[in-house]
């Protein structure tokens, strides 16, 4: 049988590929990546990039240069340097811009056009320090009112306190056992608001290693944490006000907070004061890092997936793809692979789409696996065979292609592979699966414009993340599903009852 | 470098087996194996036994802390790995020249890499040490091969493989040169004892994709001073440290400026190191006070507003409650020391400057009176005056 569905498949690529004027004209795949060439001397740990209005990059690295980049000119330009660990970069204009550095949040000014930085203004330094080297901060970015936001990352158990700190010390959880991440300074493991009038204000806390925040075109603020010591997984949160996300450290700062080392709570307690996340990313098979997620805002400039959201990953050679859909109130929603190796490197730290929607990423490794340098992902104009989307039914889910799905197979659920597992919610670092079971897949239905799949399974049950894997899935067109791993993360059934 | 212990105890010829070889007969002999190397191995520290005990530590910066070991062949080793870094981490020891191979079938395991903790089912894969959490540790007891040569160890962790590795080297000899050893990874063919790297920071002109030419500043962890620091070299050998936090001068110094290649080699968790000799260290806290005859007088409220760079010069801007002081710091005309321009806004009744005695410094001002250690300054003084701070003994 499969000897007839490859002989049919070599047969449509054969009729496809004899059409020559076609072929001549499509380049061979969907993205490609270029690298951008970095100024001699510079250490290319990138800690931010982003774009002026005028099509320029700006790129923060960790040994404290802004550098300007002209894709045009290919030439670098320095904007300021001497920072402290920059890790993230709100433009005003070429004259002005913020940036995240490891002591303060800091606007940058050019106030004489010569186009260097002169004036270095504290936006706020209203946060501890304790001089641990996990302490990295991430954001601004930037709400529909004005309102700026930026992440605090933990202390790690491996570092130190110095003997002077900046704020208030509270040894409560300064490192003894057991290991984890601590806050020994205020609002370490805390998203904070700063308001337009310039006041910073705690908004959520429960954040382990907050490396990455954006607001989408609904004005909501999503931030990604990395798997270790109570995040079972890595894992996108919706970031509300007053928020709980799961790692006690950061509770010693909640104000009134008289509970004492906040890690000893019972789990059914701050299991019951939690906010899950949206989207988890399955440890070692979606991302083991997770780092900024950006919004495709480009139009189809980047190809069929506009609106969604793109993720960068520092331990693989991968940039992931996420999508998200309202089910009883609350978001959730799919990871899946983007693009894996196609020359892409490693230490995908930062990602910003120029306005000719190419997506740019920057790398950096910092002690951790990664990588240097800057690249871009152009889409080429032609069309991926890919998932588009994923909704999740009563009775099973609904996958929408970027083609319709080649009839020379028969669609049956040979090809459709689900398992489920969960994640735990414990101190110790990362989780692993539990109840690791198949799904089998009961029925599957093609759609008539053969783009839409509807697999239906038995039984669904919320707390668990659904693995799909696809095999032997081709566009009419004979391309090859490029991604084949789908995760998606069932927080509540889509049960209107 | 030569970790193997020598002496060549008497085993018997028919427990002589390949470590890596499956055979029935390996399932009888291995627990005899066994029991006669923790026989051999407990108790006996250094000396005395066949087994080989090789510690190894996951380390952050993606390494094993030791790259490459030697063992004779067909001798017994113990393996220790201790997960030190704070990242998962593996340890599959593969057959000579299989390290890629392994890491392209760990890539491949996709969704099936978590179940088998990342280790590929190859027969290239000699022996394991199952994914090691944050702090866990593990350890194997092997047959090394009887034939020499050099087998890799590699981290399968997805991403980790390609850059941390080491080598075993079997072989009766010694090891290549650790700068010509092509198996273990090339940043790690560097120096010296126990195989560990020293990343080099480059010389200064190499360190940034511009000429270091003073003024220039660092914003980087540095000792002795609150964590918002910032470290100013000067023309003339002179360099100081400025603490954003507390919005005082911390320290200064003369010679070179500083060593950042442990802080930038990993993570960022160690300190820059000060080069040359420090002459001045503040010791008496925040220097201004506006009133100094109360003895227990209210804090006053520091806040760190920024700094404007005049020709490379960074002048910091700090609010002392509701006065605003601009403060630039130069080296001295005579370069003997710091020259420090204030200014003042706001100021309503007088300021005192306040310095310990045995700071190291030896004072001087362009406005003001002095009372010992203390610089009396009126408002209109205080708009803009110098403080001199020459090194004591010059």
């Amino acid at each position: 049988m499969k000897i007839v569905h490859y002989f049919l498949l070599f047969a449509s690529i054969w009729i496809y590929s004899c059409k020559p004027d076609t072929l001549q004209t499509l380049p061979e795949f969907s993205y490609q990546v270029e690298n951008i060439e970095l100024p001699k001397g510079l250490t290319g740990e990138t800690g931010a990039i982003e774009f002026l209005p005028d099509g320029r990059l700006v790129a923060c690295f960790l040994r404290g240069e802004v550098m300007i980049y002209d894709p045009k000119t290919k030439k670098w330009h320095l904007f300021a340097s001497g920072l402290h660990e920059p890790l993230g970069l709100l433009i005003i204009d070429e004259k002005e811009m913020l940036v995240m550095q490891r002591p303060e949040l800091t606007r940058l000014k050019d106030t004489d056009g010569d186009g260097k930085a002169d004036l270095f203004e504290t936006v706020t330094d209203e946060f501890g320090m304790s001089g641990n080297y996990h302490e990295w901060n991430y954001g601004p970015v930037k709400d529909q009112q004005g309102n700026l936001y930026i992440g605090l990352n933990t202390a790690s158990e491996y570092g130190k306190v110095m003997p002077e700190v900046r704020g208030k010390l509270d040894t409560t959880l300064v490192p003894g056992k057991p290991l984890q991440k601590f806050s020994a300074v205020p609002y370490r493991g805390w998203i904070m608001q700063i308001t337009p009038g310039g006041k910073i204000l705690p908004y959520a806390s429960g954040l382990r290693s907050p490396n990455g925040l954006v607001i989408d075109d609904l004005n909501r603020l999503f931030v990604n944490d990395n798997q270790g010591d109570w995040v079972g997984t890595s894992v996108l949160y919706q970031i509300e006000k007053d928020h709980f996300y799961g790692h006690p450290a950061s509770l010693l700062w909640k104000e009134g907070w008289n509970k004492g080392d906040p890690s000893k709570l019972p789990i059914p307690e701050l299991e019951s004061i939690r906010t899950k996340g949206c989207v988890l990313y399955p440890h070692g098979i979606i991302a083991a890092s997770p780092s900024q997620p950006v919004i495709d805002r480009s139009g189809g400039k980047f190809g069929p997936f506009a609106g969604q959201i793109f993720v960068g990953e520092m331990n693989q050679e991968r940039i992931l793809r996420v999508m998200m859909e309202e089910i009883g109130g609350q978001l959730q929603g799919a990871c899946l692979p983007f693009l894996d190796n196609h020359g892409l490197r490693k230490g995908n730290n930062r990602l910003a789409f120029a306005s000719d929607g190419s997506l740019w990423v920057g790398q950096a490794q910092h002690g951790y696996a990664g990588d240097l340098g800057i690249q871009r992902i152009v889409y080429t104009g032609k069309s991926p065979m890919d998932i588009l989307t994923i909704h999740l039914l009563k009775d099973g889910f609904e996958l929408t292609f970027t083609q319709p799905v080649s009839d020379s197979l028969p669609m049956d659920t040979s090809h459709f592979h689900f398992r489920h597992y969960y994640y735990d919610y414990h101190l110790k670092y990362g989780s692993d699966q539990y109840d690791v079971q198949d799904v089998a897949v009961s029925r599957v239905e093609l759609s008539v414009d053969r783009k839409v799949i509807r697999l239906k399974l038995p039984v669904i049950k919320a707390g668990y993340v659904y693995e799909l894997t696809l095999t032997d899935i081709f566009s009419e067109k004979g391309m090859v599903l490029q991604n084949k791993v789908i995760c998606y993360t069932v927080n509540k059934l889509n049960d209107p009852l | 470098m030569n970790v193997i212990r020598n002496n060549n105890h008497n085993i018997k010829k028919q427990h002589l087996v390949s470590w890596w070889q499956t055979c029935n007969y390996y399932l009888i002999v291995f627990p005899i194996t066994l029991a006669l190397c923790l026989l051999l191995t407990n108790g006996y520290g250094q000396s005395g036994t066949d087994t080989v005990r090789i510690v190894l530590k996951a380390i952050p910066g993606m390494q094993y802390d030791l790259v490459r070991f030697t063992v004779k062949p067909g001798s017994y080793l113990r393996l220790v790995l201790t997960n030190a870094d704070d990242m998962e981490h593996n340890l599959v020891i593969g057959k000579k020249d299989s390290r890629q191979k392994i890491v392209e079938a760990a890539t491949a395991l996709g969704v099936h890499g978590p179940a088998v903790g990342y280790i590929p089912k190859l027969d290239l894969v000699l022996a394991s040490i199952p994914v090691l959490k944050v702090g866990e540790s593990d350890s194997i007891l092997i047959r090394a091969p009887r034939n020499t040569g050099v087998y890799p160890y590699v981290c399968t962790f997805p991403g980790h493989g390609n850059i941390m590795f080491g080598a075993i080297h079997v072989t009766n000899g010694i090891m290549p040169e650790i700068m010509a050893d092509m198996d273990i990874p090339a940043h790690r063919r560097k120096s010296d004892i126990k195989g560990q790297e020293h990343i080099s920071s480059g010389p200064p002109a190499e360190r940034h994709p511009y000429p270091l030419v003073p003024p220039y500043y660092y914003r980087v962890l540095m000792p002795d001073a609150g964590p918002a620091a910032i470290a100013v070299c000067l023309p003339g050998n002179l360099a100081y440290c400025w603490d954003a936090g507390p919005c005082r001068l911390r320290y200064a110094w003369t010679g070179e400026f500083l060593d950042l290649t442990d802080y930038w080699t990993v993570k960022g968790e160690l300190h820059a190191k000060i080069l040359g000799s420090v002459f001045y260290r503040d010791k008496g806290g925040f220097p201004f006070r506006m009133n100094v005859n109360e003895v227990k007088s209210i804090a006053p409220t520091i806040k760190f507003k920024g700094y404007r760079l005049v020709n490379g010069y960074p002048e910091f801007n700090y609010w002392i409650d509701h006065v605003e002081v601009f403060e630039l710091i130069i080296a001295s005309k005579d370069g003997k020391g710091l020259l420090r321009q204030f200014r003042m806004k706001g100021l309503h009744h007088p300021v005192w400057f306040v310095h310990d005695k045995d700071d190291g410094a030896v004072y001087g001002s362009d406005k003001g009176s002095w009372f010992g250690t203390q610089l009396k300054l009126d408002p209109q003084e205080a708009a803009a005056f110098s403080i001199i701070m020459n090194k004591s003994g010059q």
